[in-house]
């Protein structure tokens, strides 16, 4: 029987290997202003895609 | 770092360092609470006695142990958090480099809503307009420190920016002229209260604004509590239909209808309602920043109501969705199959390094909430950044500097939060505004809710 559904997801580990290129919009930028999310950014390095 | 949460019928459990996520049923979800800290006996009897009447064999129990061990080996789950060495090294990467910039264009407002932050437009300073030479020298400035990067961001700002629509119109223009030389590519933001759309402002946002941030805090009662003209009366009436002009004049372009909530309306759905009646599809609402002790700030009582807003929200979005009507909420934009690196989750929101605000005079701050305060200040935009102390306080602020932030299952879609928002609740940057936080951690289960739901529908 199966108990655990995994969803496919980035891998925030292997995400370290190319990541941090700084090329994603600053995060409060051009909608909210007033409350801080990260999670929501986009990602625009395009080797890690 | 685990956490577990439930939405509607699903299960949740996130991985929070490998960025897994996992839907199980109620014999895992008990079995991965109990994991770490009992012994294997422990939980199987635990598990044993709290389904006996439920008909589960030792077998299946045993089964169910064993696919959590898997997961933990397999580094899904359980997985330490290792990141804290890395936690300076995108700033230290990318120091120096500045990519955003919020220009304040006009201290000075056309509207007189109580609860603005920026004490109507003024930034408890005096009302400014920002001339073409400081704006020119603020892009230059952003050019000259924006290393490699490509792309640049620049928010017109304010106050109400479009009280010197004419000099961002020239701004702009000389700008393109600047993309072209130093091989650059400006992605412009317009944040307007909608007074003063006019044909040739839509005409000009739709042609050169990459993102035009609309403020409309839904409901007309609502909106025109707060948001009025020096002689008191509602500027619904008069923006709603300049906002619904441009919207559709956009053709797609990325716009948001951003509203605030406040104890006047933390009933917020109705609102976000008002705006999809209106036919607006790109949603944003925001808890009111202000004073502790303002007529406008959030209570304990609004809490529940306001989290009940964010789960039926997740349930507008599914339901809308099934039905092929999508709209986005800022805050539920995850995209759990990529979205931000590490890096980025653990470096901060990036004010007084990568990004900043300059005033109509052209000092820089470490963002637009924190002008007017002086000790912020960093420096300007002929001189640099000169306050090096300060900038340091901001540069050193990612999520493994705030002790609050340690076990806090959400730092990575966080970041450690909002600079201002700490130092208004704590008097320190690396503080932390809990009832913000709070707030946060609900509408990250929410969006994660929404984001999970559809993945497994695709599936």
């Amino acid at each position: 029987m199966e108990h655990i559904k995994t969803i496919k997801t980035s891998n925030l580990c292997e995400s370290a290997k190319n990541g941090g290129c700084g090329e994603c919009q600053t995060s409060c930028q051009s909608a909210c202003k007033t409350s801080c999310g990260i999670a929501n950014q986009a990602c625009e390095n395009n080797e890690r895609k | 770092m685990v956490h577990q949460f439930k939405f509607n019928e699903l299960n949740i459990v996130l991985d929070i360092c490998s960025g897994s996520v996992h839907v199980v049923d109620d014999i895992a979800y008990d079995i991965i609470e109990m994991y770490e800290n009992h012994t294997q006996g422990e939980v199987f009897s635990k598990i044993s006695e709290k389904y006996a009447d439920k008909n589960i064999s030792n077998e299946d129990i045993e089964n169910c142990y064993k696919q959590v061990s898997e997961l933990k080996a397999s580094g899904s789950l359980f997985t330490p958090d290792t990141f804290e060495p890395m936690a300076d090294k995108l700033k230290q990467k990318t120091s120096g480099v500045i990519k955003a910039l919020c220009l304040h264009v006009a201290h000075t407002c056309n509207l007189n809503c109580s609860y603005c932050f920026a004490s109507q437009g003024k930034y408890h300073g005096e009302r400014a307009i920002m001339s073409l030479e400081v704006g020119k020298r603020a892009l230059d400035f952003l050019i000259e420190n924006s290393g490699s990067r490509h792309n640049l961001e620049v928010d017109f700002f304010g106050g109400e920016p479009l009280m010197n629509f004419q000099m961002i119109k020239d701004l702009v223009a000389y700008a393109r002229e600047q993309e072209k030389i130093h091989n650059k590519n400006f992605r412009f933001t317009l944040t307007t209260n909608g007074v003063l759309i006019d044909k040739d402002v839509i005409d000009f946002a739709n042609r050169e604004m990459s993102n035009v941030v609309l403020s409309l805090d839904g409901r007309k009662e609502i909106h025109d509590r707060y948001r009025v003209d020096y002689a008191g009366n509602g500027s619904w009436d008069k923006i709603v239909p300049k906002f619904k002009e441009l919207v559709s004049a956009r053709g797609g372009k990325n716009y948001y209808m951003r509203g605030t909530f406040t104890h006047a309306n933390p009933d917020f759905l109705n609102d976000i309602k008002v705006m999809l009646d209106l036919g607006f599809k790109e949603l944003s609402m925001e808890p009111v920043v202000c004073a502790k002790g303002d007529k406008e700030e959030l209570t304990e009582e609004d809490f529940p109501i306001v989290c009940k807003q964010y789960e039926e929200l997740a349930n507008l979005m599914l339901e809308k969705h099934k039905k092929g009507d999508d709209f986005t909420f800022y805050h539920y934009m995850i995209d759990i199959k990529g979205g931000p690196c590490i890096y980025k989750r653990i470096s901060g929101c990036g004010s007084g390094t990568e990004y900043m605000a300059v005033t109509p005079w052209g000092d820089l701050y470490p963002c637009h909430q924190f002008v007017g305060e002086e000790k912020y200040k960093l420096g300007d935009i002929y001189s640099g950044v000169t306050n090096k102390e300060a900038q340091e306080e901001f540069a050193s602020c990612n999520v493994y500097a705030r002790p609050d932030c340690k076990d806090c299952w959400a730092k990575l879609y966080c970041s450690g939060g909002c600079a201002a928002n700490a130092y208004h609740a704590t008097g320190s940057v690396r503080g932390v505004y809990k009832y913000g936080c709070r707030l946060f951690r609900k509408r990250m289960e929410c969006a994660l809710a929404v984001a999970i739901s559809r993945a497994l529908e695709e599936e």
